[in-house]
């Protein structure tokens, strides 16, 4: 829009700009004065109203949001009313792959993604005349699994076969522990931190059953309508059961458990294959019952009281699939008992993107597995020297190491958990050392710095700038070039000012996306600092009282109404306007405050 | 607990009774078992806490013949078998008027085992008439008492050396703990070596090898319902 050279007829068109801008749409949702941006840009202009920068106006349309929520309490997810009335009880039982070397009774190697059939030896075939031979390196990882619940091991545990026919199973029966398992009554405890429920927190308690070594299955392809191949590498890959007692109460926090089962039983090494890959298979046993009612009539189980009958859902695969189905089940059986009818004792299966479980098999009595203590193989009995030695040499549950490192680096208990988890615990053992080498260098400088918060900032860098930079490379850790030696190094310049932060991160991408060649070929940081040119020189004081006194002059209205009114919070306006006007980086602001507090001579 | 030297007299005038029997073949068994000559391998063979006894209904009391000089006549002592097993099975005579099993229930049990159902009604019932007799026979089996004894799985070493001889322990397991390596040193973790293993020899062979139906490297199996 071209000014007429008319100086009235400027002004004339200046305030029929502003009229309309009032009136328009965009001059309604402007409740306050005209914004910055909206102005016409003249040199000469005399602005007729202050113009509003852009981040007020965002930030006051969000205080004002913030405000008529809080005035108007809606909870954001509404509670099933039915729930009052009816209580969810969920008891877990998990099958979870040993990571082991061999198979349960021969020893042909167990694998995950191995050719088929090409790890199968004659017993895993069922050939006529074969017989079962212990494999004792099984022990090891399932007794760790029984030791991070806390359950007893039992000395001497038996075999059993569960009798069934079925395409997957070559012999024809599954040799398990059903009489006497190997460990006994454990418990597992979930927080707030784990994801459960919000009525559950602050903190739930599960009690383990038991857990019982068994032989897997064989992996079968459905080809339809009825067609199956078969892969018998799978077949007598040991696993390990665990029940869990029905102390369950709602889906979140059944999700909760097994994602927290499955964390356990990777930290000691028990069960390292994930649900995702089918490693860790999970069996959920739901009942609804009527709360406040007696125990008398009710079924019990495993010395719980007071459960409504249950139904089995079969074969689920995800997490959320976990929470879904049972909620799915929870919601059917309330409006079966509701109605009137009654609940049958039921196997029932789930697939993803159903709303409801369907029926797979009818009554328990329907099916008799025959259990009989297998004749072929003698009890098992576990030393006390293994179990104690075991038990000693158990490394920290991830609990506890969350609590370490929220204790010793002042992490957050999030990022705590997130680094735990990332890459196996690499993750965290990158950042331990990166802290120390931190540490290290900071302690033969003058300034002491505290570990707190050196963890924080290393914590910070490795799992947002180091991590981002990786997942947007597509580049896994394990191939990741920055050695913790190089990520110390950038820290240690940024902590001692000699970088600024947005350098810092420019150095960090360039190492991360060298490729891997000899140290001595990478330049180090201070290299790179001196032959770029990128070292922070921070300003004089010459050069702060300069920019303080420019800013005053721009300003007098603001010097006034420090210097009369007494308004100090307007000093640190002053300060933001130097940090705004000055080099990136350059202003420090406690130093740039103390000028301009001696200027404004308060 | 090492067995004392029995003190027990044979005496041939009666009958030894079922647990004196017991007695005098363990006592018997040690006797031979000092003779034997000391090897690394011999174990003594202790005696159990308790004593299995065996009591049938049919208890009979023979007098037993002897001649002039007191010697017994083996031979025809043995001739006639004092027990029989067809005791534990119901009488020839007595009709087998309402079957114990029911024709469902019977071919529940034959779905169960994966067995052809039966053809007609007379195999049915012949089916069903054994059923009955077998199960006849378990029950005077089952009137044995047997509360305080311990069941007999499998046949295997229960002495207390053989059980220690069996337990797995640090020692026994000793090479796959050798198998893992620790992980970090500030964040200390437990992982087992991957790949040291050598294939073993019973990996050396084809298990498709005498398939009669496969797919590649796949064993097939129809699955439609034909029950």
């Amino acid at each position: 829009m071209t000014a007429p050279s008319n100086p009235t007829l400027r002004l004339q068109y200046r305030q029929l700009y502003q009229n309309s801008l009032r009136y328009s749409l965009l001059g309604t949702c402007l409740t306050h004065r005209p914004a910055l941006w909206n102005q016409v840009r003249k040199s000469h202009t005399a602005i007729t109203a202050d113009p509003v920068p852009l981040r007020k106006q965002l930030k006051d349309e969000a205080r004002r949001k913030k405000a008529e929520k809080k005035a108007s309490p809606k909870s954001s997810k509404t509670l099933d009313p039915r729930l009052s009335r009816w209580e969810l009880t969920v008891g877990l039982e998990i099958h979870a792959e040993l990571n082991t070397a061999c198979k349960l009774f021969s020893p042909a190697a167990t694998s995950l993604n191995a050719e088929p059939n090409s790890h199968v030896a004659l017993f895993d075939a069922a050939f006529p005349g074969t017989q079962p031979q212990f494999q004792k390196a099984t022990l090891i990882p399932a007794l760790r699994a029984a030791l991070a619940f806390g359950c007893e091991v039992q000395r001497k545990s038996s075999w059993d076969r569960k009798h069934y026919f079925y395409q997957d199973q070559p012999n024809g029966y599954q040799i398990t522990q059903y009489y006497e398992p190997f460990a006994r009554g454990g418990t597992l405890t979930l927080t707030q931190l784990d994801g459960i429920e919000t009525s559950d927190c602050p903190e739930v308690t599960v009690g383990i059953k038991q857990i019982q070594l068994e032989q897997d299955t064989a992996k079968t392809i459905l080809q339809p309508p009825s067609t199956y191949l078969l892969d018998f590498n799978r077949v007598g890959t040991p696993l390990i059961e665990i029940i869990t007692l029905p102390q369950i109460h709602s889906p979140t926090t059944a999700s909760a458990c097994v994602r927290k089962i499955q964390s356990l039983l990777r930290a000691v090494d028990a069960c390292v294959v994930g649900m995702e890959m089918g490693g860790l298979r999970c069996d959920v046993n739901v009942s609804v019952r009527e709360r406040g009612t007696t125990a008398e009539g009710l079924s019990e189980y495993a010395g719980v009281k007071g459960l409504g009958t249950r139904t089995e859902i079969k074969n689920l695969s995800s997490f959320k699939a976990v929470e879904n189905a049972i909620l799915a089940e929870r919601d059917r059986q309330i409006a079966v008992l509701e109605s009137g009818g009654e609940i049958e004792g039921e196997t029932r299966g789930w697939t993803i993107g159903q709303t409801e479980t369907v029926r797979l098999r009818g009554k328990e009595g329907e099916v008799d597995y025959r259990y009989m203590p297998d004749p072929d193989l003698g009890p098992l009995i576990i030393g006390q020297d293994l179990v104690d030695h075991l038990k000693d040499t158990l490394p920290m549950l991830p609990d506890e190491t969350a609590e370490r490192v929220v204790n010793e680096y002042g992490i957050s208990a999030k990022d705590a958990r997130t680094l735990i988890s990332l890459d196996d615990g690499d993750r965290l053992e990158y950042t331990e050392a990166v802290v120390e080498t931190v540490m290290q260098r900071l302690a033969s400088l003058p300034e002491k710095q505290s570990f707190d918060k050196v963890g924080k900032v290393v914590a910070d860098w490795v799992l947002h700038e180091l991590g981002g930079l990786l997942t947007t490379a597509g580049v896994p850790w394990e191939t990741q070039t920055v050695t913790p030696e190089r990520l110390a190094d950038i820290i240690v310049h940024l902590q001692t000012n000699q970088i600024t932060g947005n350098t810092a991160k420019k150095l960090l991408a360039h190492y991360a996306s060298l490729q891997p060649v000899a140290e001595a070929a990478i330049p180090s940081v201070s290299k790179i600092i001196d032959t770029s040119g990128l070292r922070l020189v921070p300003l004089t004081e010459g050069e702060y009282i300069e920019m303080a006194q420019k800013v005053m002059a721009e300003n007098p209205d603001m010097v006034k109404a420090v210097r009369e009114k007494g308004q100090k919070g307007k000093i640190m306006w002053f300060v933001g306007q130097m940090m705004r006007r000055g080099e990136e980086g350059r202003v420090e602001a406690e130093k740039a405050r103390s000028y301009v507090e001696r200027l404004l001579e308060v | 607990i090492p067995y004392s030297e029995p003190s027990l007299i044979l005496s041939l005038g009666a009958t030894p009774s079922p647990k004196q029997l017991v007695d005098i073949i363990e006592a018997a068994l040690i006797m031979l078992a000092r003779l034997a000559p000391r090897t690394r391998q011999t174990r003594y063979i202790h005696a159990r806490s308790f004593a299995r006894t065996f009591v049938t209904s049919h208890h009979r009391q023979i007098s037993i013949e002897r001649d002039t000089n007191g010697h017994i006549d083996l031979e025809k002592l043995l001739s006639k078998p004092t027990w029989s097993v067809a005791s534990l099975l119901p009488p020839k005579d007595q009709e087998a008027t309402v079957s114990e099993v029911s024709s469902k229930q019977l071919h529940h049990l034959l779905r169960l085992s994966a067995l052809p159902p039966p053809k007609d009604a007379a195999e049915e019932a012949q089916m069903l008439s054994t059923l009955t007799s077998q199960l006849h026979f378990v029950k005077e089996i089952q009137r044995v008492d047997t509360s305080g004894v311990e069941p007999l799985r499998s046949l295997r070493d229960e002495t207390v050396q053989g059980e220690s001889e069996a337990e797995l322990g640090m020692d026994a397991l000793k090479g796959a703990l050798d198998m893992e390596e620790t992980r970090g040193t500030h964040y200390r973790r437990i992982k087992r070596k991957r790949g040291v293993r050598l294939p073993e020899e019973g990996e050396q062979w084809d298990p498709l090898g005498t398939a009669s139906k496969k797919t590649g490297r796949f064993f097939v199996v129809e699955g439609g319902k034909n029950d």
